[in-house]
């Protein structure tokens, strides 16, 4: 969880948007986060960077915890 | 005035006084239908003689080869008009020749976007419309960087033609001896395009005898626009925008254009693409049927909402749609390569399910930079849509062998 998290982190950072401290598998991306759409491509093609997987590939993806299922990250 | 230089040419070595050009023209008994050469002040003669015997002449860029000669349907390109003047032609009369001359036509040829080169057709009168010729211009002296075969070269020579300036051949050569060329004879006014200038430079001398400098034909340089005003200190510059198709049409000491007045309903600007009437256009293949504007392929960006002033941002085929706005890489390269850390880049697209592609670039950068601070750079410099969203430290940057960033 903790890579998942830096890279979601890093995203927020370069946007001058407030980081996460705590993990929580409910935190929405575009309301609790307010990531928009340039925000979010940037999020799957970092992600993807990483992980090899295109998290928005099937459709929308709301939360942290979503993105985790897709990433195949259970309990790292 | 008979003594004047009409035109250098170092590569050749060769001089041309005025009177060398007038002797000339008298004693020419034969005009080439095709003009196909290296040598420019044949092309040179050739014009004049096409517009002055209303014999109809093709120009044609001695790069074309064999094979693509052939798809432009040159019948005959050893083809030979007969001509014998009638009334002696003196420099006086000569521009009036030229100014008089009712249905002249020159064709050149672009490569148009299918890659195919296409012919266009122009009145003599309209390609020399744009000439001014005043007092003021009698002792400028032409820097030459033009190729003579396509609209610019022939439009820089009928300015310095008209106004009886020296011509100096500076295109097709070193840099050392551009930059001799320029000191020796004080050149006072420089065409050409962005890539002539950037690669001229850097340059530690300055040349105070150059007053003028214009550049077109590829996209507007920042960077290289401010060096130059550092090498030429006394200089003006000028962004010009012109074509094939329709010769000049714009110009702006900046990259940002607005249309005037007297071109209001000439051109005008559709989806963020420049159109221009066909009454502008040489009569061309371009054309099918009664379609009164032609699509120049040339892409805009408004720099605010009155809509008057616009930036051209590039061509159709370059932009990258990033959800929904389009946008040309060497926008953003051109921007990353004016920060100081940063050596060289390059911004390509990746295709992204939520919006269509996003930019990455690859960065060849001196120091540690980090992400973040290259996104603080970007940040309110370019438009959101337009930063790079992953960015890769590279070692190096593939090159063509021409030079160019290979992508």
């Amino acid at each position: 969880m903790e890579k998942l998290l830096n890279i979601v982190n890093s995203v927020l950072e370069n946007n001058n948007k407030q980081k996460i401290k705590e993990y929580n598998y409910s935190i929405r991306l575009r309301d609790d986060l307010g990531l928009d759409s340039l925000e979010l491509a940037e999020l799957t093609v970092k992600l993807e960077s990483e992980y090899g997987i295109d998290v928005f590939e099937d459709g929308l993806v709301f939360t942290l915890g979503e993105i985790a299922k897709k990433l195949d990250i259970s309990n790292e | 005035m008979n003594d004047k230089l009409f035109f250098y040419d170092l590569s050749v070595r060769k001089k041309y006084l005025y009177m060398d050009l007038v002797s000339y023209l008298n004693s020419a008994d034969c005009l080439s239908k095709y003009i196909y050469t290296t040598n420019f002040f044949e092309i040179f003669v050739s014009v004049i003689l096409g517009i002055i015997y209303e014999k109809e002449i093709y120009l044609l860029d001695y790069d074309l080869s064999a094979d693509e000669i052939n798809k432009l349907e040159v019948k005959d390109l050893n083809k030979k008009y007969f001509v014998k003047i009638k009334h002696p032609i003196t420099l006086q009369n000569l521009l009036e020749k030229i100014k008089n001359s009712k249905h002249s036509r020159i064709n050149l040829y672009t490569s148009g976007t299918t890659g195919q080169p296409k012919r266009i057709s122009h009145d003599v009168k309209n390609i020399i419309r744009t000439v001014k010729i005043d007092d003021s211009k009698k002792n400028n002296i032409w820097g030459f960087a033009y190729n003579p075969t396509h609209i610019a070269g022939i439009q820089v020579f009928f300015q310095a033609l008209f106004n009886l300036n020296p011509i100096v051949n500076l295109f097709g050569l070193a840099r050392v001896d551009i930059l001799d060329l320029i000191d020796k004879f004080n050149i006072s006014h420089i065409s050409a395009t962005p890539t002539f200038f950037r690669l001229l430079l850097p340059i530690t001398r300055k040349f105070y005898s150059v007053k003028r400098i214009s550049y077109g034909g590829e996209r507007f340089d920042n960077s290289v626009a401010k060096e130059l005003t550092t090498v030429f200190p006394n200089a003006k510059m000028l962004n010009i925008y012109a074509s094939t198709e329709a010769g000049t049409l714009l110009a702006s000491s900046s990259d940002v254009f607005e249309i005037k007045n007297e071109f209001k309903d000439l051109i005008k600007i559709s989806n963020n693409e420049l159109l221009v009437h066909v009454k502008l256009i040489g009569d061309s293949q371009l054309f099918a049927g009664r379609q009164k504007w032609y699509h120049t392929g040339d892409i805009v960006e408004f720099i605010d909402n009155s809509k008057l002033k616009f930036r051209i941002v590039g061509r159709k085929n370059e932009m990258i749609n990033i959800g929904g706005y389009k946008v040309n890489p060497l926008d953003v390269e051109s921007i990353l390569n004016e920060h100081d850390d940063i050596l060289g880049s390059r911004v390509y697209a990746k295709k992204n399910s939520i919006l269509g592609a996003i930019l990455i670039a690859d960065i060849l950068a001196k120091n540690n930079l980090t992400e973040k601070s290259i996104r603080d750079y970007l940040n309110g410099k370019i438009q959101p849509y337009k930063i790079p969203r992953l960015i890769n430290f590279v070692d190096k940057l593939d090159k063509t062998r021409t030079g160019k960033l290979r992508r």
